[in-house]
């Protein structure tokens, strides 16, 4: 999978990829562009000029019922969830499957439960979003963006505004996802800890260039902007990570 | 599913209501579903309607018993008025219409006078004897050029 | 001094206008939008019901007792005018036609878009700053066809029956004025207001009146939540937006149609 764009005013000639079946993070400071960079894979947004290639179909050039082909293969967790706060958890991970396939109530019913079981919640069918903590928002969005069993997962920050222990919750969900299933998942954070222990791969977002490598591999490389990014602590984690994976 | 189905019968509960002001509306005051057919027709002749129109009620002894149908000139250039009455009114040949007004600026309206005749009046025929509208600025001209009570 | 003032403003104005033009192109192309999202499956029966909850169940006892107490302030007001005259009878026409074919329509549109209309521009807004509509498109649901056109497409339908019973509460006031009150004649009351009103003439404009409004504030009120900026300020001026831009449009509207109908 190949990604590249040049977008004018965030970044010029940014190129990266993607690879299948691993945690991605992007990472970057603030106004670097991580979520529009999301936003274009997704197809919400489109680059002034480049290419978004998603599986091998350029996504840039397509109208509305061709990215819904692609969309098929995507799921998106957005910020804040993105729930229809009008229903209840139960329609809303249920929609896609209501909207695109003839299945009835009841295994729509299952097919909710089997993944809200996934993501580690039970008995929320009738609650409304409004009335689940950020943690358990997150989740549902979650299983909402796997109902289809998509082959890609964007997620726009899902660490911000969680605490520590369902940061690690969210975490543990995105290895078996990954791991389990074989997604492939590309995360916007600039949660530093998580990003370096969760991923994959990194690409770091930064001055409109991208700089990725493995998460170990970061701290190593003498790059002045990248330890500038990471500062005194993150590099002491992402080396922590390195000798980690090493031993 | 419980909630959804109330709220699906409260809906239908105002589409009902919007439906009945609707229909009491057109039917009830706007007289939609008054048909003009298979009533009882008669024409009666003027020579100044003043105000009356399509639909002004007609009424024997301030009861209505029917409304106007329509006002054509006819050849004398005179106002011919279809009235549209209730098929079971037996009214004597020698009847008469007039054009009287309710108060003094009231809505006009036809009113009937019965005669004394044994033979009635038939379908389609007309009125022998009218008395036309009366018209306030008339009058009030007359007033002014103080021939108010003179015969016309 | 004035000299270098008043090229600036011209071109200021000139830009005002073009732009308002272009503001306008892009809400009829968001109408058509709504019309082809109509025709287009699947029909969202249960999406529009809900809808008509919100504009029209919740709207009801705003309409009816504005109706009432409008038809009562018409009944004092035409009777006192009238009874200068000694055309007291003639009352139930003057309540009934001026509800009819004006302050039935009128007044329950702006109620409507006071009521109804800014919480559609709110709620739609609202969805566009939480990124909800852009979750529809990635389930690949378009937000016109599952969001705007069930909106829209309620508001449209719900003003001729709100406007209705506003009208049918207004007579009814005026009757309690007239009748119970003042002391006028029940069935003259009835009876002048019946042989007054024309079904073309007064109900149908009244309806045709109210459909178009209910059509115009669907569709501003949507076109206002969907193109809001992403963020609390940006709602809240497209919510104002939405009410005075839909309030001007509906008195324009109604001397446009007025004048059209001819009488």
């Amino acid at each position: 999978m190949r990604l590249a764009f040049g977008d004018r005013t965030i970044f010029e000639n940014l190129s990266c990829r993607f690879a299948r079946a691993r945690i991605t993070v992007l990472m970057g400071g603030s106004g670097t562009g991580k979520s529009t960079a999301l936003r274009m894979i997704a197809g919400l947004q489109r680059p002034d000029s480049g290419k978004v290639r998603v599986a091998g179909d350029d996504i840039v050039g397509l109208r509305e019922s061709g990215l819904q082909r692609v969309r098929r293969r995507l799921g998106m967790l957005f910020q804040d969830g993105a729930l229809l706060d009008s229903m209840t958890v139960l329609e809303n991970v249920g929609l896609p499957l209501r909207e695109h396939t003839r299945l009835g109530d009841a295994e729509i019913r299952d097919a909710v439960h089997e993944r809200l079981a996934a993501v580690g919640l039970h008995d929320v069918d009738s609650l409304l979003p409004g009335e689940l903590s950020g943690g358990m928002l997150r989740r549902v969005a979650l299983a909402r963006a796997i109902i289809m069993d998509p082959e890609i997962v964007l997620c726009d920050e899902p660490f911000s505004g969680l605490d520590p222990p369902n940061v690690e919750r969210i975490e543990a969900l995105f290895q078996e996802l990954c791991h389990d299933r074989g997604l492939t998942l590309i995360v916007t954070s600039h949660h530093m800890a998580s990003s370096l222990r969760m991923s994959d791969q990194i690409v770091l977002l930064q001055h409109g260039r991208a700089v990725s490598g493995a998460p170990g591999q970061l701290a190593t490389r003498g790059d002045p902007e990248i330890k500038d990014f990471l500062g005194a602590d993150g590099a002491a984690l992402a080396r922590q990570v390195a000798s980690g994976s090493a031993s | 599913m419980q909630k959804s189905t109330t709220r699906d019968f409260v809906v239908g509960l105002f589409v009902l209501a919007g439906l009945l002001a609707v229909a009491y509306l057109s039917a009830n005051l706007g007289g939609l579903s008054y048909s003009g057919d298979g009533g009882f027709e008669l024409v009666a002749v003027f020579d100044d309607v003043g105000g009356l129109s399509q639909r002004s009620p007609v009424k024997i002894s301030g009861v209505k018993v029917g409304q106007v149908k329509g006002i054509q000139l006819d050849e004398d250039l005179r106002a011919r008025v279809a009235l549209d009455l209730d098929p079971a009114l037996e009214l004597p040949i020698d009847s008469s219409a007039a054009i009287r007004t309710a108060g003094l600026l009231g809505d006009q309206f036809v009113s009937l006078e019965p005669g004394a005749e044994d033979e009635l009046l038939r379908p389609g025929e007309v009125f022998t004897y009218t008395e036309s509208a009366l018209s306030l600025d008339k009058l009030v001209g007359r007033l002014v050029h103080g021939d108010a009570f003179e015969e016309e | 001094m004035s000299e270098a003032v008043r090229p600036g403003t011209v071109q200021r104005l000139g830009g005002y206008a073009s732009s308002w033009v272009v503001g306008l192109g892009q809400m009829a192309a968001f109408a058509g939008g709504i019309v082809t999202a109509i025709a287009r499956p699947p029909v969202r029966f249960a999406r529009v019901v809900r809808a008509v909850f919100d504009a029209g169940v919740l709207s009801i006892a705003l309409v009816c007792g504005a109706g009432f107490a409008v038809g009562m302030v018409l009944g004092l007001q035409g009777y006192t005018t009238l009874v200068r005259f000694g055309a007291q009878e003639s009352l139930g026409a003057v309540v009934g036609l001026v509800l009819i074919r004006e302050l039935g329509p009128v007044v329950t549109g702006l109620l409507v878009i006071g009521r109804a209309g800014s919480a559609t521009t709110a709620e739609i807004g609202a969805m566009v700053s939480t990124q909800q509509l852009d979750g529809l498109r990635m389930m690949s649901i378009d937000p016109m066809h599952f969001i705007v056109m069930p909106k829209a497409l309620a508001l449209t339908f719900v003003m001729p029956l709100l406007s209705s019973l506003f009208i049918v509460f207004g007579v009814f006031g005026g009757y309690v004025v007239g009748v119970d009150l003042v002391g006028l004649d029940g069935g003259s009351y009835m009876a002048s207001l019946e042989n007054a009103v024309e079904f073309r003439d007064d109900v149908l404009q009244s309806l045709v009146k109210a459909l178009v409004f209910g059509a115009l504030l669907g569709v501003i009120s949507t076109y206002r939540g969907y193109t809001s900026p992403p963020h609390a300020m940006g709602v809240s001026r497209s919510t104002t937006s939405a009410v005075v831009t839909a309030s001007v449009w509906l008195l324009l509207t109604d001397y446009v149609i007025t004048a059209f109908w001819g009488v």
